[in-house]
């Protein structure tokens, strides 16, 4: 293996579906998200009583089976909607929680199968599901876990270690994560605002998303689709405080430019960005501060999904992702629900409605506890 | 792609501290050692005594890799990354924090626990301590063999994500009802992998990965990180007489 030049990644995403309060599949959540609708509404899955907030943005139909965790719910909607994909497709999928209603369950005494507590617990039924030969492995980097992944996947394809990657990523609204964003004072009251001057917390969510990505030359061969090619990916730690990132930017200043670097473009050929953008105060702020230092006065639109689906954790990158693919496909940046009175840099960037614009290649990044931030560059498809 | 072994730092069952302190560093089940901040850092570090255990187990042998390395003082932050392999990972947190929700609904949720129920949470950790801002995550295996984690590490220099990366792996060990108890022992063991060592008194030999994946220490098949560390450590001795 050789030092890879800059510009040189052909990797194609050739699938993307979705699980999302608004349905099984991706038009579904595009439309939501381009009408300005939110799933961020009362919890009834535990009870709130004690908690900060007793909202989020939940799956009305999401059930456990037998003994197993509802994410086994969620990877039977997500790889129903899926093609056929190479035998030898490597897996990676990518939580930051797994299967963690089943531990709940059993410290409370209640039956659950234990393994799907696992970081890997998931793997296995994944893999069985779509009957792969290939290798698997999970990655778990907070909220930016599947960003991670979809980077790792492409690096993998790049460096010609295997021709197609499935990225699986998913995570619950669980009473464990709920009550810890609770006692962080980190969740909203109210449905979250992202980049809004009176933004005051995040809002959860759940979902799952699986990409499909492909040597670009393979899957010209195979007359695949093409829904768009990722370019570049950069991660980085800013090394500042494991629940707080850095007022700076730093880190996810030094992501994005890495991924910009890997994929040979300047930041004047980035025409929208799918920000983390999840409402809390110091997240924000840092990704103005970030966003603002890479692209300066340039207005092109910046937007969150959280609004609408909530923060949904490690599968927030895949599924915005998915999401960023389908904004370059129409050229059209969907609203920032519950943005309304502009934060500080975000004015004539940030929208409550949908903005269109004209460019090919779209940044989109996550952040996470730990310090950790990720970029992605994704290009657009020549399919539409 | 070829790249160099400059630091293996690990706590195991049976050892603790740096690779050229001729550690064996050996997987095997066996109560691990309660580590204190004297053990595996020279200077104050007060909240180390404040971390759960997987933390201080995971950032303790990353403390030890760097040390071994020469690489545990630093006045600029650097691009260095992190990637660690784990069955478990933060479960025995997990457990502690829920534990602390279930009386009272909630209102005694402990936010220190909940912050540490992240299974990358000590990469952070070890981030700041150590000025590393490369990319930092965790990854979970199907097979016993934890190679991934320095296969990652390769193909991130390789890809110019980082010029310098630890590898390695940190797990509590088995842990009923959630896992077998052949599924992993317990103990943490990181390399420091560097495409140009900034010191050549530091190597321990080469490790090359080909194109199917197969990793390579000096020449020789590597099977496992444990296997990795002996060749290392031999190396090493070889290259003393």
């Amino acid at each position: 293996m050789e030092i890879r030049k800059t510009g040189t990644i052909n990797v194609w995403v050739t699938d993307a579906v979705t699980v999302t309060p608004f349905g099984d599949n991706l038009n579904d959540l595009w439309l939501a998200l381009l009408a300005g609708k939110s799933a961020i509404r009362p919890l009834q899955r535990f009870a709130v009583e004690g908690y900060h907030a007793g909202i989020a943005s939940w799956i009305e139909d999401l059930v456990k089976i037998d003994n197993r965790s509802m994410c086994h719910f969620l990877i039977e909607h997500l790889l129903g909607q899926l093609g056929p994909m190479p035998a030898n497709t490597l897996l990676i999928t990518a939580t930051t929680k797994s299967g963690i209603d089943n531990l709940e369950r059993i410290r409370r005494c209640a039956p659950a199968a234990p393994a799907d507590v696992l970081p890997g617990g998931l793997l296995e039924e994944v893999h069985r599901q779509l009957g792969l030969t290939g290798e698997c492995i999970n990655i778990s980097a907070a909220c930016a876990s599947s960003t991670i992944a979809l980077a790792q996947g492409a690096e993998l394809i790049a460096s010609g270690y295997t021709n197609s990657v499935l990225v699986c990523c998913m995570d619950l609204v669980t009473e464990f994560v709920f009550s810890g964003f609770s006692s962080l004072l980190a969740l909203a009251a109210g449905p979250c605002r992202p980049f809004d001057r009176d933004r005051n917390g995040l809002s959860l969510g759940e979902g799952a998303a699986a990409l499909l990505l492909m040597n670009g030359e393979l899957a010209r061969q195979e007359s695949r689709s093409h829904l768009g090619t990722i370019l570049g990916w950069g991660a980085a730690n800013d090394a500042t405080h494991i629940t707080a990132p850095a007022r700076d930017g730093c880190g996810l200043r030094q992501a994005v430019l890495k991924a910009l670097d890997i994929a040979g473009r300047h930041a004047d050929e980035i025409a929208a960005v799918c920000a983390h953008g999840t409402g809390s105060v110091y997240n924000d702020l840092m990704e103005l501060n970030a966003l603002n230092q890479i692209f300066g006065n340039r207005r092109l639109p910046i937007f969150s999904i959280k609004g609408s689906i909530g923060h949904t954790l490690g599968a927030a990158g895949g599924i915005e992702a998915a999401v960023g693919l389908r904004t370059l496909s129409e050229q059209m940046a969907p609203p920032t629900v519950g943005f309304s009175n502009p934060e500080i840099g975000a004015e004539n960037k940030v929208s409550f409605q949908p903005s269109t614009f004209s460019g090919d290649c779209l940044l989109t990044t996550n952040s996470g506890f730990g310090g950790i931030n990720a970029a992605l560059i994704l290009e657009k498809g020549s399919l539409q | 792609m070829k790249a160099f072994i400059t630091g293996i730092g690990g706590v195991t069952a049976t050892d603790m501290g740096c690779g050229r302190d001729n550690k064996r560093f050996e997987l095997k089940a066996g109560k691990l050692p309660n580590i204190s901040r004297r053990d595996a850092f020279d200077t104050p570090y007060p909240k180390f005594r404040r971390l759960d255990k997987y933390s201080r187990l995971g950032l303790s042998a990353i403390a030890f890799a760097l040390k071994d390395a020469g690489l545990d003082r630093w006045t600029d932050p650097r691009p260095i990354g992190i990637i660690a392999s784990t069955v478990h990972g933060c479960l025995d947190t997990d457990i502690n924090y829920y534990d602390t929700v279930i009386p009272e609904d909630g209102c005694l949720a402990s936010p220190n626990m909940f912050a540490y129920t992240l299974s990358n949470i000590y990469l952070g950790e070890a981030a700041i301590r150590f000025g590393l801002t490369g990319a930092g995550y965790v990854i979970s295996e199907s097979t016993q063999s934890e190679l991934w984690c320095l296969r990652m590490a390769l193909t991130g220099i390789a890809g110019g994500q980082f010029d310098k990366a630890l590898g390695g792996r940190c797990d509590l060990g088995h842990c009923p009802p959630y896992s077998e108890p052949e599924r992993t022992a317990g103990g943490a063991l990181f390399f420091v992998i560097e495409q140009k060592p900034s010191n050549a008194c530091t190597v321990y030999g080469n490790v090359v990965i080909d194109s199917r994946g197969e990793l390579f220490f000096n020449g020789t098949g590597v099977k496992d990180l444990e296997t990795l560390a002996r060749h290392c450590i031999a190396a090493h001795s070889k290259q003393e007489s």
